[in-house]
């Protein structure tokens, strides 16, 4: 394996501080169930490896003026075995589920899975529908970002090089509740997803009061279905209106095909996954 | 590479050790401690055959940075046994013939042991959900699943 040097952080100010020096040559680590492999494989070098999690700040869940927060070295296990996640973002639960084998969730983070902006990350679908706001840190100060700005592409963020994650917040919203998250594989576990769809909705006499779809997998980055949503708004709920939605979020996706599926296949099923969903949450 | 100093506990033992910044926790089990139980196998994160306990959870030692150990806590296969008596999980393994060729054997029983840690009486489903990571290249799943059910239900003495 290359080499490369590695620092074990133990506050937010040294990461930051480290960062600003380092810039694109210095990578974060927490898990490193990514970046290990990546550099196994050569397909990132880095100077250093810079590992917060050891940091006590960055691991926690608590809720707090009306907003759900999660510290971006939350393991994937911590999020399952979280009463309030299971309680007031029952999606994201669902997703942590899913989400490679205990072994993996052991030492991955949620920040991690985002940061890593893989188009197949598994709780970027269910975040994008909750909402999720970022807070990210640099030397510079403190901004925000709606996660439905974060990814460009494959593997590539608006995140500065000199900047971390530092929290994912949720603002409280009883539409949050009635959620459902179904990732399709090449098998029933530990598969990179092939396709994925997180759906929240609220129903009123028939009617689609409010909805909001993801998907993954199925476009350069995990992928907001807008108009979609635009569609569904205020129609009434029947067979019509669902086939006119799933033609419609096939026309919005923007599948490739790999080693794992065709285009065309992902695009014929991510519309079966949204009536899954939708079916499950009516 | 400067050398890294790092202390850690392994199956209840204090030690020190310099590590390269690049070293990864398996390599330093097998190939310093001869703690040759930890199994290498894709080296990736897909087969759970390198599962280590660290702090008592676990991990794969594939993708651990020996570096990241520091002031941590590791048991691996051999630290199961108490002396010469076996973990029940490991008796569970041995009477339901739960073993084939062995390599994913070390691996899955430790994922096994925190699985009834979490979850005490598990489904069968539970079981596979849970030991989703741990892969049997033999395909033997069927007594692995056996055996942990066995174990959960404290009949780890039962025969095939």
């Amino acid at each position: 394996m290359n080499q490369f040097k590695y620092i074990s952080s133990k506050t937010i100010e040294e990461v930051l501080e480290i960062l600003k020096q380092e810039k694109s040559e210095a990578c974060i680590v927490a898990g490193c169930s990514n970046v290990l492999p990546y550099i196994k494989d050569k397909i990132i070098s880095k100077k250093l490896l810079l590992d917060i999690s050891g940091i006590e700040e960055l691991n926690y869940i608590k809720k707090s003026e009306g907003k759900l927060c999660i510290g971006a070295a939350t393991t994937i296990s911590n999020l399952i075995n979280s009463k309030i996640i299971r309680e007031e973002c029952n999606i994201l639960y669902q997703a942590a589920e899913e989400f490679a084998d205990p072994t993996i969730r052991n030492s991955a983070t949620i920040g991690g899975n985002l940061a890593d902006a893989s188009p197949a990350a598994d709780v970027a679908p269910p975040l994008l529908v909750l909402d999720a706001v970022l807070e990210v840190e640099s030397m510079d100060g403190k901004r925000e970002i709606s996660l439905k700005n974060f990814f460009v592409g494959p593997r590539k963020t608006v995140l500065h090089d000199d900047e971390m994650i530092v929290s994912i917040k949720i603002k409280d919203n009883s539409i949050n509740k009635n959620g459902c998250f179904i990732k399709l594989g090449l098998r029933q576990a530990m598969a990179i997803s092939l396709a994925t769809v997180a759906l929240i909705l609220e129903v009123e006499k028939d009617k689609v009061a409010d909805v909001r779809i993801a998907m993954g997998s199925i476009a350069p980055t995990p992928l907001r279905l807008i108009k979609v949503e635009g569609f569904l708004k205020n129609k009434k709920i029947d067979d019509e209106l669902i086939e006119e939605a799933v033609k419609r979020v096939r026309e919005e996706v923007k599948p490739i095909g790999d080693v794992r599926a065709s285009a065309e296949y992902r695009r014929y099923v991510s519309g079966i996954l949204f009536k899954r969903a939708f079916n499950k949450l009516t | 590479m400067k050398k890294i100093p790092i202390e850690f506990s392994i199956n209840g033992q204090k030690r020190e050790a310099f590590v390269n910044p690049n070293d990864l926790l398996i390599n330093i089990l097998r190939d310093d401690l001869y703690l040759t139980g930890t199994k290498y196998g894709c080296g990736i994160g897909e087969c759970g055959a390198c599962t280590v306990f660290l702090n008592n959870e676990p991990i794969l030692s594939c993708l651990t940075l020996a570096a990241a150990v520091d002031g941590k806590e590791i048991t691996t296969i051999e630290g199961l046994a108490k002396g010469n008596e076996l973990h029940p999980m490991q008796i569970a393994f041995l009477k339901n013939a739960a073993v084939q060729c062995g390599f994913c054997t070390p691996g899955m029983i430790l994922t096994a042991v925190a699985l009834l840690k979490e979850n005490p009486s598990p489904t069968e489903e539970e079981i596979k959900d849970y030991m989703r990571g741990n892969l049997c290249r033999c395909t033997g799943y069927v007594q692995i699943v056996k055996a942990i059910k066995a174990c959960a239900e404290g009949g780890e003495n039962e025969s095939i």
